[in-house]
């Protein structure tokens, strides 16, 4: 390169020097310049990077910034506040205490006090622990369990005339339906709830990578790769799944926030969870009757809730956009 | 056909079938045709004229329907075991038409290149590895900076080599050049001609060629099959191809190659190849030997009336 510059520079100086004897262009005016074959396969752009590229696309949209920073405060305050607190929900010892029941938000009691008492702003980080984490582990079975099925359902041909026939089947099914009737077999409990949530919620997550893998199982780098000796596994592996992480975060995100939806529901109408465990769907339905003689009662919680899963959709959809490559250009 | 020198790849009598039943369609028929070590051969012919089946039926991608596929002596097609099948994957390897759509967009140069040697272990170490990629790359010209970079930051000529060092690696005895510089820009269609050419002088690789440009054709190959409609109708060494093209569709095909000379172009016949032309109710066409080494698609009647137009050029 410097080689180049020099001579550049030497082209340069010759052709002022000459243009001042006379305004002909000969011959001597021209520098020969040698090829450098070298030089022309170089590539000067910056080196690409997939994750940095993503995190990029995502940091550079502020509303997600924004959400971001909801979900993470909202996330500390659930999983950091309950520890200091010591909410139980049985806990009525103030029962009898006039004083502390039914108070406003104040300065005192932020988000005001219910009928035994408590302290609803507890009760709200208290109840969306529980909440969260029910999304993050029905999240994390459902994608697992649905990408790995997924995965071999796509390129296996006996797999997929059995998994159809299941597919079809279940599907049929309202899914809530099937949800309330293992709750109510299993009883009530978090993990039972949790293992009712993701019994079948996985096929459908299953169902679309396995479309996304027959979509790319024939494309030419596939059959490049067959030609030179991978295994179906990495092809699996290597070749499709990287070209299906927007696809696993946009439903992962989408699931996460159904999941909180549905032990809201499930909490509402009285299945579910035990008695003891405090949860975002226990508070609204516990504090419904209020709805007009005390709205904060019903209402902060529901607000909680709006604004956990808008933000964490919010928050899921873009990252899910800036893991697509065809936004990094 | 000539026995002296050794067959790397021979077809006989085969047939390429998609689909089953009421819309099956027949790709391509009555292939016959051998490759001797160390050489290049082509096969030419128009848009959906089963070159790449042919290609697919060779590598194992698609399945035959009838005929027998010999590499290195022992049959190919069919139901092989894992074990033989996985061998023979590392022997035979293709270059493919289209660079962009051919790599993995999401994988490095580094993997790509790497690719087979991981798969049959073809490194001592993972230094050795490296070192073999970076070999490789410097031989198709790429610089060493840019085995961490991804193929989208290439330029399709460069992609197209990054294909061929990942084949080339691999120390295959049958490299399956399919239409590896349509895709690429006139400049550098020679580049990557060469380049073959380069390692085909280096290594003894034989290539299996498929093209429509004929003068790419000529350039490159030793012996030429030309194909139509799934038959190959003419086999013959090159020069003695596009002197003496015996069968009316070749003659066709050769008389369309542009000539770069405007006055000898305003003379130049086309022929037209009409195939209604030949008359196969009765008497059924075979692959014949006219010349030595000169293979005709023909019928009785037409090897009499070729053989007759030969001895009247000979006289």
């Amino acid at each position: 390169m410097a080689d180049a510059i020099d001579n550049e520079r030497s082209i340069q100086a010759l052709t002022e020097d000459k243009l001042g004897n006379s305004d002909l262009i000969t011959d001597d005016d021209f520098v020969q310049v040698p090829l450098d074959t070298l030089a022309s396969e170089k590539i000067d752009t910056p080196k690409y990077s997939y994750w940095g590229s993503v995190a990029k696309a995502f940091f550079s949209n502020k509303v997600t910034v924004l959400m971001l920073v909801l979900v993470v405060f909202i996330l500390g305050m659930s999983f950091i506040q309950p520890l200091f607190s010591g909410y139980s929900l049985k806990d009525v010892s103030k029962i009898n205490d006039l004083g502390a029941r039914y108070n406003w938000p104040s300065s005192k009691y932020w988000f005001g006090t219910d009928q035994n008492g408590q302290s609803l702003f507890d009760a709200i980080w208290a109840g969306a622990r529980t909440s969260i984490s029910i999304g993050v582990i029905g999240t994390l079975i459902t994608t697992t369990i649905g990408v790995i099925v997924g995965g071999i359902w796509g390129v296996s041909k006996r797999l997929d005339k059995v998994m159809l026939e299941v597919y079809n089947v279940i599907s049929n099914v309202p899914s809530l339906l099937i949800i309330i009737v293992l709750s109510y077999t299993l009883g009530s409990g978090f993990w039972n709830l949790i293992f009712a949530m993701t019994c079948t919620s996985w096929l459908g997550t299953a169902y679309s990578i396995r479309v996304y893998v027959m979509m790319y199982r024939d494309r030419e780098y596939n059959i490049a790769s067959k030609t030179l000796g991978t295994p179906t596994f990495r092809v699996v592996t290597r070749n499709i799944l990287p070209y299906l992480t927007s696809v696993i975060v946009t439903s992962a995100s989408l699931s996460l926030s159904g999941f909180i939806d549905y032990e809201v529901f499930l909490s509402y109408v009285g299945v579910g969870l035990s008695q003891n465990v405090p949860s975002l769907g226990r508070l609204i339905s516990t504090y419904s009757p209020y709805m007009t003689s005390y709205p904060y009662l019903f209402w902060l919680p529901v607000l909680t809730l709006a604004l956990l899963t808008i933000s964490l959709y919010v928050v899921g959809q873009n990252l899910a956009d800036a893991s697509d490559p065809r936004t990094h250009m | 056909m000539q026995t002296n020198p050794e067959i790397v790849l021979s077809l006989r009598d085969v047939a390429v079938t998609y689909g089953e039943g009421k819309n099956a369609l027949t790709a391509v028929q009555h292939v016959n045709f051998d490759i001797h070590k160390g050489e290049t051969f082509s096969l030419v012919g128009e848009s959906g004229s089963g070159k790449s089946t042919i290609a697919k039926a060779v590598l194992g991608i698609h399945d035959t329907s009838s005929g027998v596929v010999n590499f290195e002596g022992a049959q190919i097609n069919g139901k092989l075991p894992a074990k033989q099948r996985h061998a023979l994957d590392r022997k035979i390897q293709m270059i493919f038409q289209d660079p962009a759509a051919s790599l993995n967009e999401r994988a490095t140069v580094d993997y790509i290149i790497s690719e087979g040697l991981y798969n049959y272990h073809l490194y001592d170490s993972e230094e050795d590895r490296e070192k073999k990629v970076r070999q490789m790359m410097a031989e198709v010209g790429l610089l060493p900076e840019q085995l961490y970079r991804y193929p989208h930051e290439f330029s399709g000529g460069q992609r197209q080599r990054i294909g061929i060092a990942r084949a080339l690696i691999m120390q295959p005895d049958l490299v399956v050049c399919d239409e590896p510089i349509s895709a690429l820009d006139m400049s550098i269609r020679a580049q990557v001609l060469n380049l073959l050419k380069k390692f085909q002088e280096e290594e003894g690789l034989t290539y299996l060629f498929i093209a429509h440009d004929l003068s790419v054709v000529r350039y490159i190959s030793d012996r030429i099959a030309v194909i139509r409609h799934g038959r190959i109708v003419e086999v013959a060494e090159t020069e003695e191809l596009f002197t003496h093209p015996i069968h009316p569709y070749t003659q066709a095909l050769l008389s369309a190659v542009p000539v770069p000379d405007p006055q000898l172009a305003q003379h130049k016949q086309l022929i037209v190849y009409d195939p209604s032309m030949h008359h196969y109710e009765t008497d059924k066409p075979s692959l014949v030997e006219i010349l030595p080494g000169h293979f005709v698609w023909c019928n009785k009647a037409e090897e009499a009336k070729y053989r007759g137009e030969l001895a009247g050029l000979a006289g």
